[in-house]
């Protein structure tokens, strides 16, 4: 697996797939769960009454919550060619990287979502690092970067995930 | 209920935030997969983990996230607005494990109209660090 296989890979570097449209709308539920889940009792998220009365005007949703509404359906399937991130990790796979684990994350949050809000997203890959000795084998670390917008347009924030591919061992 | 804020005049850098820590569950780990719209299986189906050379299922990174912004904004009260937060996840969180947070504040500064604060935080397993790594907030301030 010399240099040719790492410039095939590099190769995938800034290709960005199709813009996407969350599956949901931003809604109080789904705040609701979420903040069960972290028992999460920030007021801005599930308190009416005091959501109001804040310079937001109304509920908010946690912003940690920004991957959230774009993750894809459980059932049924999204029509959509293969994205980029998804053809280099097949890619990987192929080569014997079949490990997969996130090993770091960064959200930027530039203003805030309010239910009845719908995301699009986009995402890229941004970076693919050479072969690695990593405790857990030989991998590749492999960053993609998240847009969110909300239904006029306007940057509602960031997300880049990276991950290593990595082959059991070795 | 009453909710008191944090005042950007009445943070120093270098001091500590609160030590807390959370007993995570089975079920801990599960609605978090579940209310992040998570459904890879290493999140919810024990057998699965197993099968793959875990111990048991772990917490997804976007739980670690919605804990990472529930830990902050507990410190500092609703008013403070999270900027940015990033993180390296180390080691998994298991069913079973108690989850510490600590944190310090590293830079107190401003930029326009925003008064910042950077804080550096840790949340530890038993085994060793979960996750450690660093978020801005803007503050209310009296000026």
């Amino acid at each position: 697996m010399g240099l040719d296989f790492y410039e095939e890979l590099r190769a995938f570097i800034g290709q960005e797939g199709t813009p996407s449209m969350a599956v949901d709308e931003v809604c109080k539920p789904m705040i609701r769960h979420w903040c069960e889940a972290m028992q999460d009792g920030n007021p801005l998220y599930t308190d009416e009454e005091y959501a109001k009365k804040s310079k937001y005007g109304s509920i908010i949703a946690p912003p940690t919550m920004l991957l959230t509404w774009t993750m894809p359906p459980l059932w049924p399937p999204r029509e959509q060619p293969p994205h980029p991130f998804e053809q280099l990790l097949a890619r990987l796979d192929k080569a014997g990287f079949y490990g997969i684990i996130i090993t770091h994350v960064a959200q930027r949050y530039y203003r805030p979502l309010f239910p009845g809000d719908r995301v699009t997203f986009t995402y890229k890959v941004s970076d693919v690092s050479p072969v690695k000795k990593t405790s857990l084998g030989n991998g590749h670390f492999v960053t993609t970067t998240f847009l969110f917008k909300n239904q006029k347009g306007e940057m509602v924030g960031t997300q880049s995930l990276t991950v290593l591919k990595y082959r059991l061992g070795a | 209920m009453a909710w008191k804020s944090l005042y950007w005049e009445d943070v120093q850098e270098g001091q500590e935030l609160p030590t807390v820590t959370r007993e995570i569950t089975v079920t801990t780990v599960i609605a978090g997969a579940i209310a992040s719209r998570d459904f890879t299986p290493v999140h919810h189906d024990r057998e699965f983990a197993r099968s793959v050379g875990l111990k048991d299922i772990f917490l997804n990174n976007a739980t670690i996230c919605g804990l990472v912004g529930k830990y902050l904004t507990d410190w500092t009260g609703p008013e403070g607005e999270l900027k940015e937060i990033s993180f390296r996840i180390m080691t998994p969180c298991f069913p079973g494990d108690t989850m510490t947070m600590t944190g310090k504040v590293v830079r107190k500064y401003t930029e326009g109209q925003q008064h910042l604060v950077d804080v550096e935080y840790e949340f530890a397993v038993p085994q060793g660090r979960n996750c450690s790594g660093r978020g801005t907030i803007a503050l209310p301030t009296r000026l």
